[in-house]
């Protein structure tokens, strides 16, 4: 045993049952007599239902029943927390009612004995629909102009927002030099491993219904799908197993979770929907999804003064949980990793005929770095100096901490220079610089691209956050001596049944395998927030650290009281509570070996614990005692376990260098990385190997965006991309090898120092990426190009060819 | 890193159907037949001919003078389907031009299209020129999208080549 896990690779405790394939997730669990349920969904992105005619459905064996929006009428709307001034909320139905708005949308719901039997059921549902005017371009419908599609709004326009901080007209009218460019973030679809699915199970006799749901927030779902479908939220239980990944796509409440438990409650049945990976592309939240103009002043040295941008966020035709909220993420990271006085956003969130947007890893903020390197980098270009130095001479020193921007935050802690410099270093940044040039000369087309962000992590204080962004931990010792940990976020991949664990056995001066971390289950664990915005170790982490501490400071009554010492003189070091020296002399003398090795107890009984005349006791023992309870200080309760619900003060902000160098191929615009260098600073690590992981993934999801992905809908707001045959994602030949390393900058936000990297990787390597690419191409006149960056864009541009661009 | 075909290749084809004005497939061509522009009218608007030569067309009923109700059985790629919709002939000049109008609806989605047939002599030879547009929507759009092209194409060879056939002389019939 170590005598520090935090700060070590301790490997992952979840992977043995993953690689095994013991896991369960939602479509493992099979219940006897479970129904399957299919949804008939809208081929039309904008249509009125003029009829539905389910009765051939209903005819097909094993169908047992079939629900349409008039029979689901009672349910509630589709929760959005967004809670913006003038913002529009259509009335979001579980099942269409007398329009459909987007392809995907679903119709009706099949409820049949199997599921082959419910999918061929759906086809033979015959909705006649009268189609209508479609919406898909985005700066029409933030103009208030065409077809509307809530009519009761008049127009196309959720709500406008304008924020920041300084006086961004006198800036423009002052400034020595600008630069403006119009960027694309296109829409993305977040691609979980495992779609979405949903179990529920209704006991009549209990009235209580169990929800088993892939999700990432069990918690804020049973409060709203208790609400939605009018159950005490005492008698929901829900229970994430294991999630096979969901990037913000499963911090979310949609029609589907309700829906199934309502059905369960009135077929009196176990009902399972898994939703297919065509569904998951139309009618899971897709990321992304803004066009806008960014605005630079700045000065001939290359200082910043001013920055604006004036962005239109295609929302789709509902929001979902957050949908408005994410492009105000971006509003609030503008500012980037630099000095700014004054910054301005303009939002213009518009409704389009198309699944909404949301969180999708990042979540708006890798929209903001996005935009701001880009922007450098056209200063840089603007200046003809390097984009490098144009960024250094505008970090806020590391001195100058928290630093306060014109966006209104205030960074906790940052060494942005020593990022940037050990990045360089590592990439050997001069040298490359000179090997371009010659590289150049030789007719080779090579770019590099630096990318400085800074992100926000995690989220937050509950004034900033819709639901409360706090969250919460019990620890407990069993009478065993096994410690139990309740996390009320609910990991999906990211690794914290053994981070936590780490933090939990150095604390106790256990084995990491006496502690056991349970997450995701409503009945087991205390209300939490849930996993997302990079949140679950900076503050479900330091939720667990202070419910130990509280533990430790019961258990250091207890163990005075049998070491029959003052609690002053007690102190806890090596796993082991014990009086200290200087009263030693006053303490009971004798063996302080445990009486018994812990889990080797005699079968069948607790052992009785013998604590006289010992001068040093494990946790374990202290646990025994406090569980038998005979040997307790007067007014001490039994048991031994502590809650505490943590409430962060600020957000942390991690930040990072990333540098992307890229070669491209003349004869075919191929793409090829040469190298990639990211250093990430996300306060103190618990696990670098599970840091390395986060940012692995990151970075591998932002190739994808800058190279790949792109959910396309035609005007007609058909989906073309409908499978992963058009939606193009990164797999391993398209990934170079990465080299990782890091800076350590502790947040003082929390007691442990920890930032968050879940959402580093995807925003700040795109900019690193996109950069590189537009670099390389510069000798061709190329300043900026809109992701993805395909082959055929380079091509064409290589070779002077503008049809189809 | 290796060079990214098949990923380039879908992306291509998203943005080729994407560019062309909100239309997914335009679909134009031209066929001769060995027969003259009367007879080869004739067998374009007649319904019996119409129903043999449409590829997995079940059923063709004149409606009205010149609408059809008709069900087609069609597949694109691995999304099959059966569709039932209206044919529509507008803007006869006979022999040499009309335009049609179908609009069909099924499970695996919904098409809409039209096309211009221009019908020209050249001595024994009737030549068809066609020009028209496809919309499609649902499954077929969403995963279908890279075949509809080549599908249509070959549907329209079939339909040609069936009405070839038919509007050839039979032995002891006048020549065209």
């Amino acid at each position: 045993m170590p005598t520090s896990y935090v700060g070590q690779r301790v490997r992952r405790t979840e992977d043995p049952r993953l690689i095994k394939g013991l896991a369960h997730y939602v479509d493992d669990i099979a219940l006897p007599g479970t129904l399957h349920v299919a949804f008939v969904r809208s081929y039309y992105a904008h249509a009125k239902i003029n009829s539905i005619d389910t009765s051939a459905a209903l005819d097909v064996p094993g169908v047992v029943a079939v629900y349409t929006g008039k029979d689901v009428a009672k349910i509630g709307p589709v929760p959005c927390a967004g809670a913006l001034p003038g913002l529009k909320v259509p009335d979001h139905r579980v099942l269409a009612t007398d329009k459909v708005y987007f392809v995907g949308h679903p119709v009706a719901a099949v409820v049949a004995t199997d599921r082959y039997a419910a999918r061929d059921a759906v086809d033979l549902i015959v909705v006649d629909y009268e189609d209508l005017p479609v919406v898909t371009d985005v700066e029409q419908a933030a103009a208030g102009t065409g077809p509307v599609i809530h009519e009761s709004f008049g127009d196309n326009i959720a709500y406008k927002m304008t924020a920041g901080e300084g006086d961004i007209d006198a800036a423009f009218a002052a400034a020595e030099r600008t630069v403006k460019q119009r960027i694309w973030h296109k829409r993305l679809a977040p691609i979980a491993m495992e779609p979405r699915g949903v179990l529920a199970r209704y006991f009549p006799g209990e009235e209580e219904l169990t929800l088993w749901s892939s999700t990432q927030i069990p918690h804020l779902m049973r409060t709203q799908v208790a609400l939605m479908i009018g159950i005490p939220e005492n008698k929901l239980r829900v229970i994430t197993p294991e999630v096979g990944g969901g990037f913000g796509s499963k911090l979310n409440v949609y029609a589907e979770e309700a829906l199934l438990g309502w059905i369960s409650m009135q077929l009196h049945k176990p009902v399972k929907w898994i939703e297919t990976r065509r569904e998951n592309i139309q009618a899971t939240i897709h990321g992304r999804g803004q066009v806008g103009d960014i605005e630079v002043a700045f000065k001939n040295d290359g200082t910043l003064t001013g920055l604006r941008y004036n962005v239109i966020a295609d929302l789709g035709a509902y929001h979902q949980l957050l949908t408005p909220a994410i492009p105000t993420l971006t509003g609030l990271m503008l500012s980037g990793a630099y000095r700014i006085p004054a910054i301005q956003i303009n939002i213009t969130g518009v409704f389009t005929n198309k699944m909404a947007t949301d969180a999708y890893r990042g979540a708006g903020r890798p929209e903001a770095t996005y935009v701001v390197e880009r922007a450098l980098d056209l200063v840089a270009a603007d200046l003809n100096a390097d984009p490098a130095e144009v960024r250094r001479k505008n970090f806020p020193g590391k001195d100058e901490f928290p630093f306060h921007t014109a966006t209104g935050l205030d960074y906790d802690s940052g060494d942005y220079e020593a990022a940037l410099d050990k990045a360089q270093q590592i990439a050997g940044y001069t040298q490359l610089r000179e090997e371009q040039k010659k590289a150049r000369a030789e007719g080779k087309i090579m770019g590099i691209g630096v990318s400085t962000y800074v992100e926000i992590c995690a989220l937050g204080p509950s004034t900033a956050m819709p639901a409360g962004g706090w969250e919460s931990a019990t620890v407990r010792i069993e009478p065993t001596g096994k410690v139990t940990v309740l996390t009320g976020t609910s990991p999906h991949g990211q690794g914290q049944e053994t981070s936590f664990a780490q933090i939990v056995a150095d604390e106790l001066g256990v084995s990491i395998n006496d502690v056991t971390v349970i997450h995701g289950d409503t009945s087991v664990v205390q209300y939490g927030i849930g996993t997302f915005g990079s949140r679950a170790t900076a503050v479900g982490g330091t939720a667990v650290y202070v419910a130990v501490q509280k533990l430790k400071e019961k258990a250091e009554k207890i163990a005075a009281h049998i070491l029959k010492a003052d609690a002053s003189k007690v102190s806890f070091e090596g796993g082991k509570y014990s009086v200290t020296k200087a009263a030693g002399a006053t303490a009971a003398t004798g063996s302080s070996e445990p009486v018994y090795p812990v889990g080797q107890g005699p079968a069948g009984a607790l052992p009785e614990p013998q604590t006289e005349g010992r001068t040093g006791l494990t946790i374990a023992e202290i646990a025994l005692a406090a569980h038998l309870a005979k040997e307790l200080p007067p007014d001490t309760e039994p048991g031994l376990s502590a809650t505490y619900f943590f409430e962060p003060k600020n957000f942390t902000f991690p930040f990072g260098t990333h540098i992307a160098v890229v070669e491209i191929d003349r004869e075919t615009g191929d793409i090829k990385f040469l190298r990639y260098v990211a250093v990430d600073d996300c306060g103190r690590v618990i696990n670098p190997m599970l840091v390395d992981g986060q940012v692995h993934g990151g970075i591998v999801q932002s190739i994808g965006q800058a190279m790949y992905e792109e959910v396309v809908y035609d005007e007609q707001g058909q989906l073309i991309t409908g499978t992963l045959m058009d939606y193009a994602v990164p797999r391993a030949k398209h990934v170079p090898n990465f080299e990782l390393d890091r800076t350590e900058t502790p947040s003082p936000v929390n007691p442990l120092g920890v930032k968050g990297v879940g959402e580093a990787g995807t925003i700040g390597a795109t900019p690193a990426i996109v950069g590189a690419i537009v670099d390389a191409l510069a000798p061709f006149g190329v300043k900026h190009l809109d992701m993805p960056i395909k082959p055929e864009d380079v091509w064409r541009i290589i070779n002077n060819d503008s049809s189809r661009i | 890193m290796q060079p990214t075909v098949e990923v380039s290749f879908a992306a291509l084809q998203a943005r080729s159907l994407r560019s062309q004005d909100g239309k997914l497939v335009k679909l134009d061509g031209t066929h001769e037949f060995e027969a003259t522009r009367e007879r080869v009218y004739q067998s374009l608007v007649n319904a019996e001919v119409l129903q043999r030569c449409i590829p997995g067309c079940e059923r063709l009923e004149r409606t009205g003078e010149n609408t059809f109700s008709a069900t087609i059985r069609t597949s694109v790629g691995s999304i099959k389907g059966v569709f039932d919709g209206n044919v529509r002939l507008e803007d006869l000049r006979e022999p040499e031009h009309f335009r049609i109008v179908v609009e069909g609806k099924g499970a695996p989605g919904f098409l809409k299209g039209s096309g211009d047939l221009d019908l020209e002599q050249d001595g024994a030879i009737t030549r068809v020129k066609y020009a028209g547009d496809v919309q499609v929507g649902g499954t077929i759009a969403s995963v279908g999208q890279r075949m509809i092209q080549g599908t249509a194409k070959m549907m329209a060879t079939q339909f040609f080549t069936c009405l070839g056939a038919a509007a050839k002389p039979e032995a002891g019939e006048p020549p065209p």
